[in-house]
């Protein structure tokens, strides 16, 4: 259920906390399993995330609940969450959401035909000074138009 | 912990230092409104209601959660309070549906007594009204989680008190839900328990389920004779039958809680295979008659036959009148042959291991070993006393033949089958000898040590509290005597207490009058030789006895007369006996119950038997006047109950000796689940549909099974194989519900 | 400007070792392995300094740093709150991509203070940028013998790690944090006892927002006094305000406090073309927004921004021109409340979702001239009552934005939308 690498990745998560204490390690078990498992979660990888750190499985469910980024329904390879929160809204996120969607064809919370994007709306991002912004996988895009949204969705393969 | 003085609403009163507010409030009897706040559980803080204005703190503090210091001076129902108060009830109320008409928690709900004083008679929410969906939990708790309040009561009592983390609080925000990780239902045998501590409707009883309004209900003072502790109950009945089973508290015997099997056995005594008229077989064919005729019949195939081949069998769950009049019965008749103990592979004539650890004094161990027992199963509350000793550091280890699931982590365990638990413990105790540079006795001599044995001896000599817990498995083996007398000498090398939790029920009762016999014929003795004439109290020997076709074919001889006292209709019963006498089941006949503490809890019957069925000790009471036996006179079964207090035990008691004893290559450990445990229990549907309740299961190790020819899904004396290596070489471990076959 | 946090934003390879080192970086840690500094002289320094918690709280740092029981037996933590999640506030992800040594010798320095020889700098799930920079910067530290155990045989030690979030804004609550560390869902602890007592793993710990503990090396290098007085009397030192919103130039200024917002204003390019201003929520989504006026008077400290009615917070100053719905924007602050309420305690997780569906309801058209006064109850209902101050957080917004801006919402009421043609 967990491949050998995702333990490692794992593991050197559990090595920065006390020993006895790998459960600290839950959040970002439950992101890597997320990462090898096209962006979701199911109730068996939860389960082995918490067997794999002999915590009860309803806590690493309620983490799993609990936090924002985890998904547990089918997401896009690519996930465009975009912030609409006040300094992004004073600058015209949600026309730019609105844009966004009509441009892909995905409304908010849907998974694009193709399975290449979703586009999911999120509280702030801490980027206000560059609102309206959004973020895919580890980046962070600022300052956005619908020109750049457009060279930024042509760049996703 | 100093002694302080608080004010609270202008009283002063005393506490100790970081006490919190409400706890000194609570034994004051000053009320604060509360949800989360339970005095068994850990604090939460979540609910809000017991806000309570605290001079000098601008906001309102929980009175859950704020320690008392010296010179606080509280305000429970000022202005501020009560704002802080009547804002969280209104909170509470927006989204809590309002069905309290159709709500089984209707007249004993927290929320709605507290709404009648804090609640507003409109409310300003017009917003939509959030639904949960419910999973559902199992068999014995309904779940209606719209009605949550999100207290947590159940998910800390899960984590704290049961030891099974099975509830959570998932999601966030508004929609934030308790419920299990999955649907599968609740595992914990306390898990009933939830039900008592949701203060609303959220967790309630699942059988109970619209049955009857809680306010039209009787509360009786009761006491549940399942096991070894007699928990405290408040049986709940209407127009004269058990509605439901609640915990009624005791510190020192139950606490606050009950083991699911007191809370929902009940539901057998409704079961349509009670035993409900007298009957006689004729010519082969059962006869409804009077009672008269019955014990007519019943006291004329005693009379035939002589004293010497009379021999009463009665069950661990009988009262103590009940034993004690039976036993007074078959004596003034002349018979010795007598006993409780049909499930003991080899009924002993030795005293019985003594427990000298009360129930609380468990919970002050430092180290329990555990042997022959799945504790948490056979004695779920002395289990639990021993898991809070686990919560405070307590080490635990275990000999046993399987490695069960206990609720607490168990330090070190030693797989052990039957035949080698005598060796097993002979080494602990040599261990124990030698470091106390004790001469050791003969049969020690020649005993090898291995380092399993020097761990659990190091663990219990270097414990200040340590206790040695017998269990029920240790029936299963022949040379169960000589297991307790080793536990005795190990407690004794150890400086230990011991716990002798070998026989479970009303046991200690039977040890009380003696039900065993002097001189006489035991259990397995009476069915060896060829009595004429039995009387059965509350027996079914399909499940009760250890080799039940033995005691079948026994009982189904032509010369043997046997009168059975049956609260149960059983096809084997029904098969071999004369004469059948209906008996008052549990909650319907008064009665005594001594725990393992010796205490003895006396409860009068709760409801009028079932049927045309009566309470035991009346009819043996009858028996034994029509048989013109001397002494029988009781009006009141507490007069019988007085007598049978006063007896102390006279029986002379055998010297055990540890010796090598022919025992089998291969044996089998028969346990049944805690819900097949006694009659009433095998007739509570709703137990039974538990995942406790169903398990019906062989285990056996691959090399055990390959030598006895027995694979994965094969039947093993009647059970499905499980081949695996939690099991001890050498035996197979039978935990089932079904009825024990050769 | 730019002194202390952002001395090294213009430099090239701002975060690296050595543009840190270049400039004192690790000067006051060195002198710490070397003997020459003491807890006390630090703490001394500190208090000196006027410093302020620069999370949001404002409590000052020496008072706090203080409490831990320091020389009790047994494992200690420090820890670094990264989970910047404040709408409006973007400053500590930029120390950390911009100066991410000052964290790691600030939360060294605070360890060996409080002798806690182990630290976490939890930061929030989606600043990866920010945690690469901040995990290279940890390396190049351990590489360079600055942390690790027995630090070059000073007899110091100081191993820290990183811990990342998974997006829950109520983690930026110290507790709530820990127990996110914990491996648990963020829910906040209720107090007593306070983390400097029972803390991460049940020990004593301290925790500490980014910019504060990015503070700290400077202070120390160069003076509790130094920093007091580039302040004012109550708002000692210079601060990060993140200037977002309707501004030409957004963008993070590292200024003095006291500096009058009218200023601060101008450095963010002011207003566009043609616009006035409408409003300013001076310290992130949880202070009370301010009516141009009040705004207009106050200078960016703790006591000013207190005197005209809000609160400096975390330094996040959104800015609102005349296009502003205030009903839209206070639908927004409402819904995030809702959505991030952890749902542990009753006021905030029932009463966040009645306040956003009344507004939602004033949106959509079938608002109702009471609705009013039931939202000014019911934020008045959660104010105070619950176990963390999102509660509060949720309710501030509420009142302020109805109290100055009420006849905007009796418009949307009446007329079903919205008083302000908005085109952007």
């Amino acid at each position: 259920m967990i491949s050998e690498q995702a333990k490692q990745q794992i593991d050197t998560w559990v090595a920065k906390y006390p020993a006895g204490y790998q459960s600290s390690a839950v959040m970002e078990a439950l992101k890597i399993v997320q990462a090898e498992n096209d962006g979701s979660l199911t109730s068996e990888l939860i389960q082995a995330v918490a067997d794999y750190l002999e915590m009860p499985v309803i806590s690493a469910h309620e983490v799993a609940t609990f936090y924002e980024n985890y998904n547990h329904k089918p997401v896009g390879k690519h996930v465009i969450r975009f912030c609409h929160n006040i300094s992004c809204m004073l600058n015209g996120a949600d026309d730019l959401i609105s844009y966004l969607e009509t441009k892909t064809g995905v409304k908010t919370g849907e998974v694009s035909e193709d399975g290449l994007v979703s586009v999911k709306k999120v509280e702030c991002l801490g980027a206000c000074v560059g609102a309206p912004m959004f973020q895919i996988g580890d980046q962070y895009y600022e300052n956005l138009t619908p020109q750049k949204i457009d060279e930024i969705l042509d760049g996703l393969q | 912990m100093v002694d302080i003085e608080i004010e609270i609403d202008g009283n002063v009163v005393h506490g100790h230092s970081g006490e919190s507010i409400i706890s000194i409030a609570d034994r004051e009897g000053i009320d604060i409104p509360r949800f989360c706040y339970h005095k068994k559980l850990s604090v939460a803080a979540n609910c809000r209601m017991c806000l309570v204005d605290v001079e000098g703190n601008p906001k309102p503090q929980p009175a859950c959660s704020t320690p008392a210091s010296a010179g606080m001076r509280v305000h429970t129902n000022n202005e501020k309070a009560k704002a802080s108060q009547k804002a969280v009830m209104e909170f509470l109320l927006i989204n809590h549906p309002l069905d309290c008409p159709i709500c089984d928690q209707g007249g004993e709900c927290e929320l709605q007594d507290v709404a009648m004083e804090y609640g507003s008679d409109v409310s300003k929410f017009n917003e939509g009204k959030r639904i949960v969906a419910d999973k559902g939990i199992g068999a014995l708790i309904q779940t209606d989680m719209t009605r949550c309040i999100h207290c947590t009561r159940c998910v800390r009592f899960g984590a704290e008190v049961a030891g099974i983390v099975e509830m959570g609080a998932t999601g966030r925000g508004e929609e934030l839900k308790i419920e299990p990780f999955l649907s599968e239902g609740i595992q914990s045998e306390l898990s009933g328990n939830m039900i008592d501590v949701c203060p609303v409707g959220a967790l309630t009883s699942k059988p109970f389920r619209y049955e009857v309004r809680s306010w039209q209900m009787s509360s009786v003072q009761s006491v549940a004779r399942h096991d070894l502790v007699g928990s405290n109950v408040f049986t709940q009945t209407h127009k004269g039958k058990v509605k439901r089973v609640v915990a009624r508290d005791n510190e020192s015997v139950n606490e606050t809680w009950i083991s699911d099997r007191d809370r929902f056995s009940y539901e057998g005594l409704a079961n349509e295979n009670r035993a409900l008229t007298p009957k006689i077989k004729v010519k082969g064919e059962w006869q409804e008659v009077s009672w008269e005729t019955a014990l007519e019949a019943a006291i004329s195939g005693i009379k035939k036959n002589s004293a010497e081949a009379f021999g009463a069998l009665a069950s661990k769950n009988a009262t103590l009148e009940e034993l004690y009049l039976l036993q007074k019965l078959t004596r003034e008749l002349g018979s010795e042959n007598l006993d409780t103990r049909l499930d003991v592979a080899n009924p002993s004539s030795a005293s019985a291991l003594e427990t000298t650890i009360s129930l609380t004094g468990l919970e002050a161990v430092d180290h329990a070993l555990i042997i022959n027992s799945y504790l948490r199963l056979e004695q779920p509350m002395i289990n639990h006393r021993i898991r809070k000793a686990t919560l405070q550091g307590a080490k635990v280890s275990t000999v046993n033949a399987k490695a069960f699931d206990f609720n607490y982590r168990v330090a070190s365990s030693v797989l052990s089958a039957p035949q080698n638990t005598v060796v097993t413990l002979s080494g602990v105790l040599k261990v124990l000898l030698e470091s106390n540079s004790q001469a050791l006795p003969d049969y020690l001599k020649g005993t090898k040590v291995n380092q399993a044995q020097i761990d659990i001896a190091n663990a219990l000599s270097a414990a200040e509290n340590g206790v040695v817990v017998l269990g029920e498995q240790v029936s299963s083996n022949p040379c169960a005597d000589q297991v307790a007398k080793l536990v005795e000498q190990i407690a004794k090398a150890s400086n230990a207490k011991t716990l002798n939790a070998s026989a479970t029920g009303n046991t200690l009762s039977a040890e009380k009058v003696s039900f065993k016999p002097n001189g006489g014929l035991n259990a397995k003795q009476m069915f060896d030789a060829d009595l004429n004439a039995f009387v059965l109290l509350d027996v079914y020997p399909a499940f009760d006895c250890v080799d039940s076709a033995a005691a079948i074919e026994n009982l189904s001889r032509d010369d043997a007369f046997v009168v059975a006292l049956n609260s149960f209709e059983d096809a084997s019963v029904l098969s071999f006996a004369d004469v059948i006498l209906p008996l008052a089941s549990f909650y319907e006949t008064s009665g005594t119950h001594i725990n393992i503490e010796n205490v003895a809890q006396s409860y009068s019957a709760s409801v009028k038997a079932a049927g045309d069925s009566k309470p035991g000790w009346k009819v043996l009471k009858v028996l034994a006047d029509l048989l013109e036996l001397p002494g029988f006179d009781y009006t009141d079964s507490s007069q019988v109950a007085d007598d049978a207090l006063s007896l102390s035990p006279s029986l002379a008691a055998t010297e055990v000796d540890i010796i090598a004893m022919e025992v089998p290559n291969i044996a089998t450990v028969w346990q049944y689940t805690p819900y097949a445990s006694d009659v009433l229990t095998r007739h509570s549907q709703s137990l039974q549909q538990t995942q406790i309740g169903q398990v019906s299961e062989a285990t056996v190790s691959e090399a055990t099974a390959k030598i006895l020819e027995l694979s994965q899904g094969d039947c093993y004396k009647g059970v499905p194989v499980n081949i695996n290596e939690t099991v001890a070489e050498g035996c197979v471990f039978v935990h089932t519900n079904q009825a024990r076959q050769r | 400007m730019n002194e202390v946090c952002f001395k090294n934003i213009d430099k090239e390879n701002p975060s690296s070792l050595a543009t840190y080192e270049a400039t004192g970086g690790y000067s006051v840690w060195r002198k710490i392995l070397h003997g020459e500094l003491s807890p006390e002289a630090i703490l001394g320094e500190l208090k000196t300094s006027g410093l302020r918690g620069r999370g949001g709280a404002g409590f000052p740092t020496g008072l706090k740093w203080s409490f831990m029981p320091r020389n009790q037996d047994g494992q200690k933590y420090v820890v670094c709150n990264s989970d910047e999640g404040e709408p409006g506030t973007c400053k500590d992800r930029d120390i950390l991509r911009f100066n991410p040594h000052s964290v790691i010798e600030g939360m060294a320095i605070a360890g060996y203070v409080m002798g806690a020889t182990v630290g976490y700098n939890y930061i929030r799930g989606e600043f990866m940028e920010p945690y690469y920079r901040f995990e290279e910067a940890l390396k190049e530290a351990y590489d360079a013998g600055l942390l690790g155990g027995d630090i070059g045989d000073s007899e110091v030690n100081f191993d820290l790690h990183t811990h990342l979030g998974a997006g829950a804004y109520i983690c930026g609550e110290e507790t709530a944090l820990l127990e996110s560390l914990e491996g648990k869902k963020g829910q906040p602890r209720f107090k007593p006892p306070f983390p400097a007592n029972v803390g991460l793993y049940g020990m004593p710990t301290t925790i500490n927002n980014t910019e504060s503990f990015a503070s700290v090396p400077d202070i120390l290098a160069r003076g509790g006094q130094w920093f007091a007085d580039l302040g004012v009397p109550n708002s000692g030192g210079c601060k990060l305000f993140s200037v977002t919103g309707h501004v030409t130039k957004p963008a993070n200024f590292e200024i003095p406090m006291g500096t009058p917002f009218s200023e601060l204003l101008k450095m963010a390019g002011g207003l566009r073309e043609g616009r006035t201003l409408k409003a300013v929520i001076p310290g992130g989504s949880s202070t009370p927004v301010l009516p141009a006026d009040d705004a207009m008077k106050m200078t960016m400290d703790y006591d000013s921004i207190e005197q005209v009615g809000s609160m400096l917070g975390a330094g996040s100053v959104i800015v609102m021109d005349d296009t502003t719905c205030m009903v839209a924007a206070l639908t927004r602050l409402a819904h995030f409340y809702y959505d991030e309420s952890c749902g542990q305690c009753t006021p905030c997780r029932e009463g966040t979702g009645w306040m956003y569906r009344v507004l939602k309801r004033i949106m959509d058209g079938q608002g109702k001239i009471q609705d009013l006064d039931l939202l000014m109850s019911v934020q008045d209902k959660i104010m105070g009552n619950t176990i963390c101050a999102l509660g509060d957080a949720a309710a501030m917004p509420v009142e302020s934005f109805i109290r100055h801006f009420r006849h905007e919402f009796e418009y949307y009421i009446k007329h079903g939308k919205s008083m302000v043609e908005n085109d952007g």
